[in-house]
Formats: structure tokens, C-alpha cells, sequence
């Protein structure tokens, strides 16, 4: 075994390595990232001066305010070769703006070197800022701006005017009191209603079959549960039987198990984002596609 | 001891349903319904673009009624799309389904024919009405991209589901659920690649 071959034998592990290391270089650095979400308005490129961006951010948080809908802008160097209408769509369902359950955020991206622009619409404001009214927007706000040198003040025309167009589709707090009556029970709710349900069923039930009566009863709370959390159905069942064949060991034969307190409170659960002040994050909200595009 | 009974019973019972929803039952049911979902907002964006095929053929025949076949084209893949059925029970159908595909291809492909010649019409491209069309038909096409991408991704769960241990038994025996036919890429790309339009 003398040096070079030995040599040999690690030099061909080590090319591959750096073969495989540039591959993931390459890799990452093909594939544009979502960026992540540092406010409202995400310069990348820097084209905005410093106070027109603090006044698009403050109108923005303004509007978002007074109607909960969440615009934010985009400016990117380069979409590095991915397709403008996907990667915007991929931008706006990442930071998912707009509200869960309204779904009204808009964002305005802006890609410098390819000169494109869209106007990527969430699912509950298409209705108000159609694709067509988008189209305008680029058209006759942003492009003629854009083609005069004017990045900035076309960056800001095209905000206003979608602000002035989708103002008053939603109020602020609308999202919540829409989203009650549809709400989803959350878990414990759940828990509690097979619980009470088959205990329910136990004692009412405590009146015919002796022996049968917990098995009954826990099979109702498995049941009612059933319809919407598995796991939680049959922890609910579990517990219901274990507690009714306790009350069964207690007073066999008295046939009735008092109400003990389960000290759980059903406050309406979820709780969405969109927090006001401070750092700003997506409300939830999702994306159909919506939108227009343009270039300059 | 009768007490002793009902509570191996209970046991047992509590096992037995704990094991029906180990194998996905609900799961199952779950992602079907979101197949289904998703599968009507691929047809409602598909029936969006359709609607506007017919203001976009007059428009255009109002700079370039002389281009007849190409026109014609459109009117006829569009009549061919919109005349297939489209019900749930479509998904169990594959055949039924690949011709929906096709038909909605062949449409693409006749707007795309359409929209090129709209190139060789100055004033047609410059038309207020035509680009409006063009931006509402644009945008439809992205959502019709975008809901297939969702259909795509939702078909592949369920068939995950469908496919997979032990929740294969309970859409197999129980639900009678089988695997849903998606969207096959080669086509996935002629629609992804929106009708280009330059100003």
C-alpha cells in the first residue's frame, strides 16, 4: 500500500463531495426564496426612499386598521427565472395576508429586472379588485410612472388605488363576528360535549339496564364525539366509562351520579393573527390566483 | 362480578371503535370531501373562462373576421368543453375524466391560437375592450392554474390514503373508495404556462 494509492482512494470521496457541495449552492441559489415578511413593505432592491416607505407603512396600518384588509408590497432585484404569477401566488399564501375566513390581503410585488408587476388578490376581495380593475391599476397607475423613471411614486399610486378600491368591502372587526356562527367547536368542546352527553345517557339510562347502562353511555359520548375528532372521542368515551362504572362502584343500586363540576370554560377558540403595531404578520388569509400583471 | 362484566365490555368496546379510527375513517371521509372541493374549483374556473370566450370572439372578429378558422376553432372547442357533464362522480370515471381534460386542452390551445393572431392587429391589440378581456382571461387562467395545483395536491393525499396501510382496508371494504384520477403533467405544463401578452 504505497501513498498514491492511497491517495487516490480518498481523492475520489472528496471530489464528489465538492461536486455535491456545489450542486447545493447552485441549487439554493437558483430556487428565490420566499423572503421573509419584515413588514408591510419589503424593499429588497431599494428603490424606496427611506420616508416613502414609513408613509406606505403607516397608510398601510391605517387601512388595515379601519377595514382588517392586509396589503403589503414587494420589490424584488430579480424573480431569478421563477414565473411571476407563481411565485407571487407563493408569496402571498407563505405570508398568508389578509384574515382567516375573509381572506382579504393584497399584495403588490414588483420585479426590477424583469420589469413585471402584479397584483396577486386574495380570494375575498376579488370580488372588489377584480382582475380587471387590477389591470387598470398597472395600466394606467403604476406603468406610466414606472416607464418615466418614477419607481417610487408609481410603487405608491398603485397602493392608493388599491386601497381606495377595496375600502369598503370589509369593516374591522367584521372577520370575528363572521366567523362565529360558522366556527368550529375547538377540542375541548368536544370533550366536554361527549362527556356530558354520554354521562347524560348514564344516568337517564341508569333507570332501565344495570349493567349495560356505563357501555351505552360511553358509547353515545364515543358517537357524538366521533363526528369531528377521533382522538378526542374515544379519550372522551374512555373517561365517561371510567367515571360511570365509579359512580356504578359507588352507589350500585341508588342509580344516580350527581353533577361534578368540570371546570372548563368554552370560550370562543382560534384567535387570528394580523397583529396591530409592533412586527406585522399574515392574518391567514389564502389566495385563488387572482390578480393582474403587467410590464414596463 | 356483573360489574366486573361491564367493564371488560366497555373495554371492549372502547378498543373496537379505537380501532376503526385508527384505519382513517373519518381521514378517508375527510380528504374525499376535499377532493371534491377542490375538483369544483378546478370546473368553476374552468366554466369563468368559458364565459368569457364568447365577448372575446366578437371582439376580435369586429378587427379580423377574415381569420374564420381560427375563430371558428375557439367557438367549437369551446361548445366541446362546456358540453361534457360535469358531476362529482366524474372523479370514479376516469375515462370521463380524461375527456374533460382533453376537451379543456383543446380549448387552451385554440385560445392560444386566438391570442397569437391577435398580434398581427394593431388596433385590435390596442383595443380597450380586448385587453380587458385579455387581463380578465388572463387572470382566469391563473386561477385555473392554481386550482389544479390544489386538486393535484389534494387527489395526491387521498390516494395516499386510499393506497396505505392499514387505511387501505377501510376504503376498501368499508367506504368503497378508490383512487381519483389527477391531472398528468405533461399537461399540467401546457396550463401552467400562461398565454403570454406583451402591451
Amino acid at each position: 500500500m504505497d501513498v498514491t494509492s492511497m491517495s487516490r482512494v480518498w481523492r475520489e470521496p472528496a471530489r464528489l463531495m465538492v461536486f455535491l457541495g456545489v450542486m447545493l449552492i447552485a441549487a439554493s441559489a437558483w430556487a428565490l426564496d420566499v423572503p421573509p415578511l419584515t413588514g408591510r413593505v419589503v424593499d429588497l432592491a431599494h428603490v424606496l426612499p427611506a420616508d416613502v416607505a414609513a408613509s406606505l407603512t403607516s397608510d398601510l396600518e391605517a387601512h388595515e386598521t379601519k377595514t382588517s384588509n392586509q396589503v403589503a408590497v414587494l420589490i424584488l432585484p430579480s424573480l431569478e427565472g421563477e414565473p411571476l404569477e407563481s411565485f407571487s401566488h407563493l408569496v402571498g399564501t407563505t405570508w398568508k395576508l389578509g384574515q382567516k375566513g375573509t381572506e382579504n390581503g393584497v399584495l403588490l410585488l414588483i420585479a426590477l429586472r424583469e420589469r413585471k408587476v402584479r397584483i396577486e388578490v386574495g380570494y375575498g376581495l376579488e370580488g372588489t379588485l377584480t382582475d380587471l380593475r387590477s389591470s387598470h391599476i398597472i395600466r394606467q397607475e403604476i406603468v406610466p410612472r414606472f416607464r418615466s423613471g418614477d419607481l417610487p411614486g408609481g410603487i405608491a399610486a398603485g397602493v392608493q388605488a388599491i386601497l381606495g378600491t377595496i375600502e369598503g368591502t370589509y369593516k374591522a372587526g367584521e372577520v370575528l363576528s363572521d366567523r362565529a356562527p360558522g366556527q368550529e367547536p375547538t377540542a375541548f368542546q368536544y370533550m366536554i360535549i361527549g362527556i356530558v352527553v354520554g354521562t347524560l345517557a348514564g344516568i337517564v339510562l341508569s333507570h332501565g339496564l344495570q349493567r349495560t347502562r356505563a357501555l351505552l353511555g360511553s358509547l353515545l359520548a364515543f358517537l357524538v364525539a366521533q363526528f369531528a375528532s377521533v382522538g378526542l372521542g374515544i379519550a372522551a368515551a374512555g373517561v365517561t366509562a371510567f367515571l360511570l362504572w365509579l359512580i356504578l362502584q359507588a352507589n350500585r343500586g341508588k342509580g344516580q351520579g350527581g353533577g361534578w363540576g368540570e371546570g372548563f370554560t368554552t370560550g370562543p377558540g382560534g384567535g387570528f393573527g394580523g397583529s396591530f403595531g409592533g412586527g406585522f404578520s399574515g392574518g391567514g388569509g389564502d389566495f385563488g390566483g387572482g390578480g393582474a400583471s403587467g410590464d414596463w | 362480578m356483573g360489574s366486573r362484566i361491564s367493564v371488560f365490555a366497555t373495554l371492549a368496546i372502547t378498543v373496537l371503535f379505537a380501532g376503526l379510527s385508527g384505519c382513517g375513517y373519518n381521514d378517508l371521509q375527510g380528504l374525499d370531501e376535499d377532493t371534491k372541493a377542490a375538483w369544483s374549483e378546478v370546473v368553476n374556473q374552468y366554466q369563468r373562462r368559458a364565459d368569457l370566450i364568447p365577448n372575446l370572439v366578437a371582439t376580435v372578429k369586429g378587427y379580423a373576421s377574415h381569420e374564420k378558422e381560427t375563430l371558428e376553432g375557439v367557438v367549437q372547442a369551446r361548445a366541446q368543453a362546456t358540453g361534457i357533464q360535469v358531476t362529482p362522480e366524474m372523479l370514479k370515471d376516469r375515462a370521463a375524466f380524461e375527456q374533460f381534460q382533453k376537451a379543456q386542452a383543446g380549448l387552451s390551445s385554440a385560445l392560444g391560437r386566438l391570442i397569437a393572431i391577435a398580434e398581427n392587429y394593431p388596433n385590435l391589440k390596442a383595443d380597450q375592450n380586448f385587453r380587458d378581456l385579455q387581463s380578465q382571461l388572463e387572470g382566469t387562467e391563473n386561477r385555473i392554474a392554481v386550482a389544479r395545483k390544489r386538486y393535484i395536491e389534494k387527489v395526491a393525499e387521498y390516494n395516499k390514503g386510499v393506497r396505505y396501510f392499514p387505511t387501505n382496508l377501510t376504503a376498501k371494504f368499508l367506504l368503497h373508495l378508490e383512487e381519483k384520477p389527477n391531472f398528468t403533467v405533461a399537461d399540467e405544463k401546457a396550463v401552467a404556462k400562461p398565454p403570454e401578452v406583451k402591451f
